[in-house]
């Protein structure tokens, strides 16, 4: 893709606009007659994919978008976020993705895949083909030897739907590309209490999810200069970290944001707990060993490990405030926050059953406060 | 309307299980170390150590037919924890978390050594993760692998072609789980793992599903249903839990006799038998005397609930590697029964083989892949009615509101 000399202020637009319209970089992409692939899971090795000459794209949910077709196919206690995406595959508009990824990141993942592969079985829907990547994340061997198998097998499968096996120096390039993402992203968890509100900041990792790795990290790299200068425009606010759900659009941040909070840090896979480390050479063995440790979707960490990765967080953060965002049917946050309350050492809410991309704000504000009534009393 | 007489095989299962737990318990007492096992878990494992062992879901359902599953879901409430979340599987952990008393079902379940649970959905790992942190019991966990694509109607491949049927990535995962798991568990219980003794635990729990193979199809064939499905359940399931016993090759096989020689009498629970009825989804543990309220006003009879017919098609596994013939019962249980296209294929193919009129299908929050099972049945001819409610917890259903809708819907069966 020919990547255009960015102004710092363009590179910033650039990343609000891909956050507003996940498809653009798709569309751009797919007319000059390349493919695109949707997955579904923080753990997707997108190297893969990339590797294949897909552009990946993490499918997201779209506040406003009509889910109830999608609702009666994945009825039940399924997260509305990933009913939204059902929404958005059942009517894709101009960015319908060549192939779909899912990974067993959680049961709402798990039966979104099994949904599209019983619809298009049935012929009841037309979508485009899904793929299922199991990956399991219990700390063992036997574990680790079975992701390593699944992970084969998605390479074959990637090398095969292009007509052409994925060759070792593609998967080289492909993870050379996604760790300068990844390293471009860290720069950005460094920064962003100082520089940028919460959802300017999930704003811009949103992005990363929708662009070509190498260009994400060039407009991104491009984009913290311009809201680095003199003087420092600190951002205020009462300083919250949100943990919880997955927020996959910037709607929550700003309704908060817009009554006084800051949000100073997250553990969800969009915000500052998509982190990953950068990936070490070594083929598929080196992908898999990544994605099954140094990668843990929430399921897959037990309540102790997020209790110590939230305390941690509010502390790196110095936020005042932790809230953990559960919205209905995504239960596992709930089963947690006790004991994430008992470890973070700062006053700690729980918002439950909310709905899709919006938050309970006079229920916040009557559990821990306003801070915007506390800054005008 | 015939007298409504209890079938021996349940009566007997039900006799023989309060007199086990009750020996279970005393033996707990002396100090014997007892085990806590998720149904869809492999719990022949145990059987094969010698070590006894409650099912987790079993026990749910006492705590609900004794209508306290209330009661304990507001200790996880008062805890912060979800009391709204599969409470089918929580209500255990709750019992052993409120504070004991002495009207606990059946004097309460004894503390476990060790509790064993497959990681299915989301919740299930942090709730017996909790065992561990809040009340000192060991978790083993175990995965809940998924397939990618799957072949069509599993029940006719999963006895001897299991390999084709599930795929062997998984089987290989849960086996190799199950033999890292062995140490681990004779530490936790002090029993000792016998391959010859599971090799034989496995032959019995085979033939035990061949007995349920043969009552079940003895009644889909049935002209009228001679035993009514409340008395199947135990029936069935009591032996279940006590899988790879010579008691529960033999409970099967008495009640294949029994309802043979019912049916040879010409017996059925209604003299005139209008509507057959089927049973999607799980008991209806708070209300047992539900599956029978429409005999006597409409004629309807529930010839099917999903207990027998799984005892039927889901459990036998054939195979030189009792380890690996164990794993293979287990990887892929939930799909036969939650995960399209396995699972409507199966409730079509036992609908059309039972010659039902209609279907009460139960959609509890957690259910899985609802609307796929109801569309396939209603595209094979047979009329849905859908009931939304968990069937442990009493809280979620009116039960005299659900009799009149049921009651109505029968009225409109054309």
């Amino acid at each position: 893709m020919t990547v255009p000399q960015l102004e710092t202020r363009d590179a910033a637009r650039l990343l609000d606009a891909v956050h507003d319209d996940r498809g653009a970089p798709a569309r751009e992409w797919a007319a000059a007659g390349r493919p695109v692939v949707g997955y579904v899971g923080a753990d997707t090795p997108v190297e893969l994919v990339t590797a294949a000459g897909a552009l990946p794209v993490r499918l997201a949910g779209r506040p406003g978008r009509d889910a109830s077709r999608a609702r009666t196919y994945l009825e039940g206690a399924v997260d509305p976020q990933v009913v939204n995406i059902l929404a958005g595959l059942l009517d894709p508009g101009e960015t319908s993705p060549d192939l779909v990824l899912i990974t067993h990141e959680s049961d709402a993942s798990l039966q979104l895949f099994l949904t599209l592969r019983e619809l298009r079985r049935t012929g009841v829907e037309a979508l485009p083909p899904v793929h299922l990547l199991d990956l399991l994340h219990l700390p063992s061997k036997a574990t680790a030897r079975y992701n390593l198998g699944r992970v084969r097998r998605l390479a074959d499968q990637m090398g095969a739907w292009r007509g052409r096996a994925i060759a070792a120096d593609e998967l080289e390039e492909a993870v050379e590309a996604h760790n300068r993402a990844r390293a471009a992203r860290a720069e950005l968890t460094r920064r962003r209490a100082t520089c940028l509100t919460g959802a300017e900041c999930l704003r811009w990792y949103a992005a990363g999810t929708a662009m070509p790795p190498g260009r994400y990290a060039d407009t991104l790299t491009e984009a913290l200069r311009s809201v680095t200068g003199t003087p420092p425009a600190t951002p205020r606010g009462r300083r919250l970290f949100v943990s919880g759900s997955e927020q996959d659009t910037a709607d929550v941040y700003d309704a908060l944001e817009s009554r006084g909070w800051l949000v100073v840090g997250d553990d969800h896979s969009w915000g500052d707990g998509g982190h990953q480390p950068l990936l070490a050479a070594g083929g598929i063995e080196a992908l898999t060993e990544h994605y099954t440790r140094a990668v843990l979707p929430v399921t897959g960490r037990d309540a102790r490990r997020r209790a110590a990765i939230a305390a941690a967080g509010v502390l790196r953060s110095g936020a005042e405030v932790f809230l953990c965002y559960s919205r209905r049917y995504d239960d596992v946050h709930r089963w947690d926050f006790p004991g994430q309350r008992a470890a973070v050492g700062v006053p700690a809410a729980l918002l439950r059953d909310q709905p899709y991309a919006r938050a309970d704000l006079a229920e916040l504000a009557a559990g821990i406060g306003d801070p915007q009534k506390q800054v005008t009393s | 309307m015939s007298e409504r007489r209890r079938l021996n095989a349940a009566r007997d299962a039900l006799r023989h299980q309060k007199e086990w737990f009750a020996g279970l318990r005393a033996d707990a007492e002396r100090g014997r170390r007892v085990a806590l096992v998720n149904a869809d878990a492999p719990q022949e494992i145990l059987r094969a150590m010698d070590v006894p062992y409650v099912v987790n879901q079993w026990w749910a359902s006492i705590i609900s037919a004794k209508r306290m599953s209330g009661r304990y879901l507001a200790e996880l409430r008062s805890r912060g924890l979800p009391d709204d979340v599969e409470q089918y599987s929580a209500l255990p952990l709750a019992e052993a978390l409120a504070p004991s008393g002495d009207d606990a079902p059946w004097g309460g379940l004894p503390r476990p050594s060790v509790v064993l649970a497959e990681c299915t959905g989301d919740s299930m790992r942090r709730m017996f993760a909790l065992w561990e942190s809040e009340l000192g019991v060991p978790f083993l966990p175990l995965e809940s692998s998924a397939a990618e694509s799957v072949p069509e109607r599993w029940w006719e491949l999963m006895r001897h072609d299991w390999e084709m049927a599930i795929g062997s990535a998984r089987v290989d995962l849960l086996r190799e789980e199950l033999e890292a798991a062995v140490p681990r568990l004779e530490e936790l219980t002090g029993g000792t793992f016998d391959r010859h003794r599971l090799a034989r635990v496995m032959d019995l729990s085979n033939e035990q599903a061949e007995w349920n193979r043969r009552t079940r199809d003895l009644l889909a064939r049935a002209p009228g249903c001679p035993v009514a499905v409340n008395d199947v359940i135990p029936a069935v399931m009591i032996p279940q839990w006590h899988r790879g016993t010579e008691w529960a090759v033999q409970a099967a096989r008495s009640l294949y006799e029994e309802v043979r020689g019912e049916v040879d009498a010409g017996r059925s629970v209604v003299p005139v038998e209008r509507r057959r009825l089927m049973w999607i989804g799980r008991g209806l543990w708070f209300d047992m005397d539900f599956y029978r309220s429409f005999e006597e006003s409409h004629g309807a009879v529930f010839v099917w609930s999903m207990y027998l017919a799984l005892a039927a098609d889901a459990y036998a596994r054939y195979g030189d590697d009792p380890l690996r013939a164990l794993a293979a019962r287990f990887c892929a249980f939930r799909d036969q029964m939650y995960t399209p296209p396995w699972s409507v294929e199966w409730y079509v193919k036992e609908a059309r083989t039972h010659r039902v009129d209609g279907v009460v299908h139960l959609v509890s929050s957690d259910s899985r892949s609802s609307w796929f099972t109801t569309r396939a049945l209603e595209a094979a001819g047979v009329p849905v009615i859908e009931i939304r409610a968990d069937n442990a917890d009493g809280r979620s259903l009116d039960p005299g509101e659900l009799h009149r809708r049921v009651g109505r819907w029968i009225e409109s069966l054309g």
